[in-house]
């Protein structure tokens, strides 16, 4: 234990101190926050603000979405209106053809046949592609036309307002399908990244001890057990610490008062301490099976290249957690999901998914954290065989019927 | 008390038999040589002493008990492929190389900086392995190896590398420490050094035990048939009949005689002849003449498919 410590607090100490993780620590953030300031800014920026025509005889619903359209709450818009005549639409289509022209489009309302229909609406763009603008109009003539029904039955101007106001539904007791799914996506990139960074990171700092040939006069005094534990446990502190700095930097940037007031004060903030306390506990243990079995594959292997092609061992469980994902938000309580949750590889993402999603009884999470464990050390004793021999005879490359012979040496 | 007992070791890697029956033992306060030429199980060998691989069959005890990993404090280990950790600075290397020892931090870098300065390296403290030259990394190796103060020290190939006035440094450090009781292993090529050194060696071949033994014992196997002469006047006495085989290069001459009584025979005849003698020299066996000898034998009887006794 103590041999680990030393192994795990070199490594650590190594690592921090190098440059490389100095400007990730500090250049992430900063692109975090350029990104989120800059997205936030664009956003404000991207309301449609496109010049229309509106051509129709009833001036009460042309004020009415003319009035719609500029002032609305997603809309900028220019709005001429016209009544039709034969010469209107030519005059619209060639300015349309006209370049120097700002019209983006023409609205043409034909009055329906017969009286209390509704009117039918013909829209020609100058771009098929301008779906904002065409979007924007469609749901400013839902909302105008309602209205205009509305009134036209009888009912005044502020029960209208009241009737159409959106309704909001509290879901935040049985948590919510957003939040879960914000979470586990969360936990899924994170996850993603930090065991292709640092994951990767444990199997390189072995290849290189074996490149180096440190690990003679390591092994002369400490088991292969030890050092690999030592190099998970070291590596992996690196990659707490920098998600650590990273999320408390996020934190700050999110919470801070001129985030706030550029992307709305409409936050998530809808995660309890509970499901914090679960996407912790996963997150470590996640980190840790995957990193152990990185630092497998740094065992069998004895360049970067050879390592390049194995990352395939890291990823397909990964990519699989993905795939369940989907049926688990639909049946989270189905055997299926219990047992896909139940897998050690597919715990750390699946089983905080399910906990953020449903009630998931006490002795299957225990279970979890049991099959977790268990692999983890499964793995490490038999990537210290695997280790220990294929260090003793390096320079070949291993093929399978071999490495299984090496589970035999000790 | 042995400081380490090999009895009848063996090891196989897949088909290749790296180490077949070795025996061998290392009193207290020797220097033990472990001389065989390359691929001869050398370093099978020490990496079975230190528990990096277990033999097949056979037993390694060392400080009289059977091997268990605790045992590994008292022993200090240079392995043939040097590696240090390249962009650590030498005291942190040593310290935490000292620390997975067994020592505590501050007995650790006390003890650093005090070999630094035996070994001639004090400029080097602070300065990162990557900037260091070859030898250099060697040193600090080598006082890594010994910072606990162990025992029983192993060290394969320690000079190799090494330029002349640091090779004497080592060595006379490796007798410094014989002299306090440790137990010294280590292997080599170079003859010279073992002559000079060793007080036992072991000889192997194809992982098989050709020579074991005391210095003096061994030498003692080989006759000292051979005498050089150097000589002025009549050389008339090179012709007595105990000679084998007489070389003369006009004033050297270089003989092998039946046996040893044969050449102070020799000698009074050239007395007798009335030559003038300059120097009368018996020649011992090298130690490399002895190496070459037999490892040429151990080959060629495996080629002829027989067996090596020794």
């Amino acid at each position: 234990m103590h041999n680990t410590w030393l192994i795990a607090k070199r490594e650590y100490l190594e690592r921090v101190r190098t440059k490389g993780f100095i400007i990730a620590t500090v250049l992430i953030p900063l692109l975090m926050g350029a990104l989120v300031f800059g997205s936030a800014y664009m956003g404000s920026k991207s309301k449609t603000s496109s010049h229309i025509a509106v051509v129709t005889s009833d001036s009460a619903l042309g004020t009415d979405l003319k009035h719609q359209l500029e002032g609305g709450k997603d809309s900028d818009m220019k709005v001429d209106l016209s009544q039709p005549s034969n010469e209107t639409r030519a005059v619209l289509d060639a300015q349309l053809h006209d370049k120097s022209s700002s019209l983006a489009g023409y609205l043409w309302v034909t009055p329906p046949v017969i009286a209390g229909d509704r009117p039918s609406f013909t829209y020609t763009a100058r771009s098929a592609g301008d779906i904002a603008t065409q979007g924007a109009i469609e749901s400013a003539l839902g909302s105008v036309l309602m209205r205009e029904h509305l009134e036209s039955k009888g009912m005044a101007g502020s029960d209208i307002d009241a009737l159409v106001a959106p309704v909001k539904v509290d879901t935040s007791a049985s948590g919510n399908t957003t939040t879960a799914f914000f979470a586990a996506y969360t936990l899924f990139f994170l996850m993603y990244m930090v065991i292709m960074l640092y994951g990767m990171n444990t199997a390189r700092s072995i290849i290189e001890e074996k490149t180096s040939r440190v690990f003679e006069v390591l092994l002369a005094t400490i088991k292969p057990e030890e050092l690999l534990a030592g190099k998970i446990l070291g590596v992996g502190a690196v990659g707490l610490t920098q998600i650590g700095i990273w999320m408390i930097a996020a934190g700050a940037l999110s919470s801070s008062s001129l985030a706030a007031s550029l992307i709305g004060t409409t936050g998530h903030g809808l995660i309890s301490a509970t499901q914090i306390g679960f996407f912790v506990l996963y997150f470590v243990f996640g980190f840790l099976l995957y990193s152990s079995i990185a630092a497998a594959l740094g065992a069998m292997t004895n360049s970067e290249q050879e390592l390049q092609q194995l990352n395939m061992f890291l990823v397909l469980p990964l990519a699989f957690c993905m795939v369940m994902l989907f049926s688990i938000i639909r049946a989270p309580n189905s055997t299926l999901a219990r047992v896909v949750s139940l897998i050690p590889f597919c715990s750390p993402l699946l089983m905080n998914f399910r906990i953020s999603l449903t009630q998931v009884p006490a002795w299957e999470i225990w279970l979890s954290v049991v099959l977790m464990s268990a692999t983890i050390f499964a793995i490490l004793w038999v990537s210290s065989r695997i280790y220990r021999v294929g260090i003793l005879m390096y320079g070949k490359k291993p093929n399978l019927p071999e490495i299984l012979r090496w589970l035999k040496y000790s | 008390m042995p400081i380490v007992e090999l009895q009848n070791i063996r090891k196989v890697y897949d088909t290749k038999v790296a180490v077949e029956g070795l025996t061998l033992t290392i009193e207290p306060g020797t220097m033990f040589g472990l001389l065989g030429p390359n691929g001869s199980g050398k370093t099978s060998s020490i990496r079975m002493m230190i528990g990096m691989t277990v033999p097949d069959s056979g037993t390694v005890r060392l400080f009289d008990k059977p091997f268990a990993r605790t045992l590994l404090h008292r022993v200090g280990y240079l392995p043939e492929e040097r590696g240090l950790y390249k962009k650590m600075k030498v005291i942190d290397q040593l310290v935490f190389l000292g620390q997975l020892h067994g020592l505590d931090e501050a007995t650790a870098r006390k003890r650093s900086l005090a070999w630094c300065e035996r070994m001639e390296i004090t400029e080097a403290i602070g300065k990162k392995t990557e900037e260091l030259s070859k030898g250099m990394q060697q040193k600090i190796q080598f006082i890594a190896a010994l910072l606990h103060e162990p025992d029983l020290v192993i060290m394969d190939e320690p000079f190799s590398g090494l330029d002349p006035v640091n090779a004497t440094l080592l060595m006379d450090t490796l007798v410094a420490l014989r002299s306090e009781g440790k137990a010294i292993l280590f292997s080599t090529h170079r003859m010279d050094q073992v002559e000079k050194l060793c007080d036992a060696i072991a000889l192997i071949s194809r992982g098989k035990l050709l020579l074991s033994g005391s210095m003096r014992e061994i030498k003692s196997h080989y006759p000292r048939n051979r005498v050089q002469i150097v000589f002025t006047g009549d050389d008339s006495f090179l012709r007595h009949p105990g000679i084998v085989e007489a070389k003369n290069y006009s004033g050297i001459a270089e003989i092998k005689v039946q046996d040893e009584a044969v050449a102070q025979q020799v000698l009074a005849e050239a007395v007798a002849r009335g030559t003038h003698i300059n120097r009368f020299e018996v020649i011992e066996p090298t130690l490399e003449e002895i190496f070459i000898e037999n490892v040429r034998a151990s080959f060629g009887d495996a080629e002829a498919g027989g067996r090596v006794d020794a």
